[in-house]
């Protein structure tokens, strides 16, 4: 809040209503209002997220990594096939053993302030976070798993250590989301055991080496991003872009409309046909988001232990009608889902031998019939002297879950399950899953939704038994699937590593903590008169490579 | 001496109900089911020292009681501790959100109590009319609208005439003084007038119900029968009696302002004290929350005292 905001309200209070009702032919303008001068525009991108803290070790939104990987440098981005591709590091190669890692960076760097930005800040920034791994720079530590140390013998290399042989693709996969920050700046902040790299606000404008520097940024208003004349690479054809943040879809698109906005990175499904109508360009690409059912499938589980039976599971997968979920609550924009992996993650992760179960009541019926459970009073089923009667804990944050929740409902009813809703805030809802202390006791049935990232490393972890507390919300535990888990990171080529994701994701399949509804399409929207704004599976602005905001210009 | 008694109590009174409400503020968050730690460490790659990191460095692997007693040492310092979401200070974040929301919510709130009264004392006034069946009838339709409803509302009837979310045009660098207050009005002007709108109905209907058992008393007939103008026996007899339930209102409008209207800030993106609180329950950010709801307590209370006060001023059968 500047002193000439505060000054400004001062003539409100006098002369408010008048002068807002004389002030009403100023919105709505069409043409960009930044003060930059310069040929390239400013690109005006809405968001319904936006960035939390402009400090790598605070920060939690996907908004605030893709502005980091506008930035700050990173070693490796992801080309537009969602293979691996030079960024900072110009190339790399592994030892003979595996141990050590070589990459020779970008010569003549330069961070915005102008001092050189070398192979040493990335050693530096690896060092720091394996020093502080257990204090302030907790959030990156699984960045430098297996990492026992760097070293840039020159500004233009950087040799990585590691305690084992770590796969090829695990390693880029990591480095990937790994920022480099300026050691001149950050060195300076460290504090008492690491503690002042969480406090260091790292305001605007923030020292960074990316196509773009950060100049502003109001939480839950604005950020701004200038071009940086200074980068190594390709510079982008814009002057500047600006994130706004918006808390309601629907002022969002009107402000889109109404030409205040240039282009807004998440579209309602209800708003899709609007916009097309009105002349914007709806990009609607398969997205990385994904819906899920969730089967409480903690083997020590000690209430309605029938929903650890495989037949059970299998019965509710066939009640669910993931066609009617697509048409109903995503009005279109979804796939049925499948596996832990979305299709759209890429690069051959995904099993693609894994196909949706077919939506059939009377098979649920009949299996269910097998199992033994017979329908009970008021038609619903008993399971060892209790009514299949569930309460299927809701997170409200994610909103397509009302709607399905009652397709679901309708449909479980006619297999003789019954399923009552408990919505509770994603805090609450985590809290209740993992009750009592992270027993994962507390509950039997849930919906949520995953997103996943472009290497499966993530999204395969969340089931294993050391994310009990963690990320874990199946309460699955399997020592096979565990082996399979380690096994993958340190598989010695990208095609073993493959054919052991495959089969991890066949055994969920098979035992299904996750009964996967929906695969939610990235869905944005651009005004005519810019071009090349590319959409991904991750949404325009993503932490999957620079291409959308570099490329993107007035026609 | 009676008046000396009665203003002591009312300040002893408001200040016991702050510290209870510091206490309150303390152990109901603590309550809601869910913990800032698990919300902090859900991040990709997180780690359980990433989890452990957080709980020390918020405090919170110590007991409830000696998070309490830090807790009421640091607000003896004047001190709300730091935000575990953006790891600044409590004072800075809630300053800068406060300085957003009070002309929003003040607009709004000064011409629901200026239009409001007079459209509750036409009313009044002119009872059995058409003039009053209208006015109760919108009085009654705006205080029963959902206010998000009405947010919404307004932002389709002036979508592409006002901005629809945000505080100012953000993309604007640097404007001259005049251009930077026409964007800040042109911003505040339906999120003001949505909340106005909600408020005025409750005030038209407060108005109104207080002047009718006023226009109702002997004094009144005796006015009238003197010959006195309308205008001078609404102004100077029947308004001015009806003000000890008015008063009670704006004092608690103005008591809730630093509240901000949380559903107004949402609907036109409004980064002020509402919204802040909003993401603060979400996230479970214990300081932000105990500091927002102090400044709350201590602004509700300060103004019911201040309204108790005037009781005193206004109605001498109070220390009767």
């Amino acid at each position: 809040m500047t002193k000439k905001r505060l000054l400004a309200a001062l003539p409100l209070f006098l002369g408010a209503l008048t002068l807002a009702i004389a002030a009403t032919g100023c919105g709505g303008s069409k043409s960009s209002t930044s003060s930059s001068s310069s040929s390239g525009g400013t690109f005006r991108l809405g968001t319904a997220s936006g960035i939390d803290s402009l400090n790598p070790y605070v920060a939690f939104n996907q908004d605030a990594y893709s502005a980091f990987e506008y930035t700050y440098p990173i070693l490796v981005q992801y080309d537009s096939n969602l293979h691996y591709a030079p960024f900072f590091a110009k190339s790399w190669h592994a030892s003979n053993d595996g141990k050590t890692w070589t990459f020779k960076t970008q010569p003549n760097a330069k961070w915005t302030d102008g001092k050189p930005l070398t192979a040493a800040d990335a050693a530096w920034t690896i060092n720091t976070d394996i020093k502080y791994k257990d204090g302030g720079a907790a959030n990156a530590a699984g960045l430098v798993n297996h990492i026992t140390k760097a070293t840039a013998p020159n500004a233009t290399t950087l040799v990585v250590k590691y305690d084992e042989a770590p796969g090829p693709t695990w390693v880029l996969g990591q480095f990937q989301q790994f920022f480099i920050l300026p050691q001149h700046i950050w060195a300076q902040h460290i504090g008492k055991d690491g503690a002042g790299l969480k406090t260091f606000p790292n305001n605007a404008p923030v020292v960074g080496s990316g196509p773009f520097t950060l100049v502003k940024y109001q939480k839950n208003q604005i950020t701004l991003f200038k071009r940086n004349d200074s980068y190594w690479g390709t510079k982008p054809k814009i002057d500047e872009f600006g994130l706004q943040q918006y808390s309601n879809d629907d002022a969002m698109v009107t402000a889109l409309k109404s030409g205040d906005l240039d282009a807004i990175e998440t579209v309602p499904a209800t708003a899709m046909k609007t916009l097309r109508n009105a002349g914007f360009e709806v990009s609607d690409v398969p997205g990385l988001d994904q819906t899920d059912f969730i089967i409480n499938s903690n083997p020590q589980k000690k209430t309605h232990r029938e929903l650890l039976d495989l037949k059970v599971k299998e019965a509710f997968d066939h009640a669910i009608n993931r066609q009617k979920i697509d048409e109903v609550t995503f009005l279109g924009a979804a796939q049925p889902a499948v596996s832990i992996i979305p299709a759209p993650a890429g690069a051959g992760w995904h099993n693609p031998h894994l196909k949706p179960v077919t939506f059939d009541l009377d098979l649920a019926n009949k299996l269910l019939d097998q199992a033994g459970f017979k329908r009970g009073p008021g038609g619903i089923r008993v399971a060892d002297g209790q009514k299949m009667s569930y309460n299927v804990v809701a997170p409200t944050d994610v909103q397509s879950i009302p709607r399905t929740f009652q397709i679901l409902q309708t449909d479980f009813a006619k297999i003789g399950v019954q399923l009552k809703q408990q919505a509770l805030d994603s805090s609450a809802a985590f809290a209740k899953m993992t009750s009592p202390n992270n027993t994962y006791q507390g509950f039997d049935l849930a919906m949520w939704d995953w997103t996943a990232l472009i290497d499966p490393d993530f999204m395969l972890s969340v089931v294993t038994c050391d994310q009990y507390g963690g990320w874990s919300d199946s309460g699955y535990c399997d020592k096979d699937y565990d082996k399979m888990y380690t096994e993958q990171q340190v598989a010695p080529s990208e095609a073993k590593r493959r054919q052991i994701v495959w089969a991890m994701q066949a055994k969920l399949y098979k035992d299904r903590p996750y009964l996967w509804l929906a695969n939610d399409d990235s869905v944005a929207a651009v005004s005519s008169d810019w071009a090349d704004f590319q959409n991904t599976a991750q949404g325009p602005f993503n932490e999957l490579n620079i291409e959308s905001l570099t490329q993107v210009h007035q026609k | 001496m009676r008046g000396t008694d009665y203003v002591l109590k009312r300040v002893g009174f408001a200040i016991v109900t702050v510290f209870v409400a510091v206490t309150i503020n303390f152990v109901l968050f603590r309550l809601a089911p869910g913990d800032a730690v698990t919300n902090l460490s859900r991040v990709p790659h997180a780690t359980p020292q990433l989890r452990h990191a957080l709980e020390v460095q918020f405090g919170l692997d110590k007991s409830k009681w000696q998070q309490y007693v830090i807790y009421l040492k640091q607000l003896a310092h004047g001190n709300l501790g730091i935000s575990y979401t953006n790891q600044q200070p409590v004072s800075t974040n809630l300053r800068d959100k406060l300085i957003n929301t009070l002309p929003m919510v003040t607009l709004g709130t000064v011409f629901a109590i200026v239009f409001g009264t007079f459209t509750g004392v036409i009313a009044a006034w002119r009872r059995g009319t058409k003039a009053e069946r209208a006015t109760v009838f919108s009085a009654l339709g705006f205080y029963a609208m959902p206010t998000q409803w009405l947010g919404l509302m307004l932002i389709i009837i002036f979508a592409g005439v006002l901005p629809t979310g945000g505080m100012t045009n953000e993309f604007l660098l640097d404007p001259p003084f005049w251009t930077h207050v026409r964007d800040l009005a042109s911003h505040i002007f339906l999120p003001a007038l949505t909340l106005g709108l909600v408020l005025y109905g409750e005030y038209t209907l407060i108005v109104r119900s207080a002047m009718l058992e006023t226009l109702g008393e002997d004094y009144i007939l005796t006015a009238r029968a003197k010959g006195l103008k309308p205008r001078t026996i609404v102004r100077k007899h029947a308004l001015r009696n009806a003000l000890l339930p008015i008063t009670t209102l704006i004092a608690l409008s103005l008591g809730y302002i630093v509240a901000g209207a949380i559903l107004v800030e949402i609907v036109f993106s409004w980064p002020g004290i509402g919204s802040a609180v909003n993401d603060a329950v979400h996230q479970r950010d214990y300081p932000m929350l105990q500091g927002a709801f102090l400044v709350l307590t201590v602004s509700v209370i300060f103004f019911n005292l201040v309204a108790d006060l005037l009781y005193f001023r206004l109605d001498p059968r109070i220390t009767e």
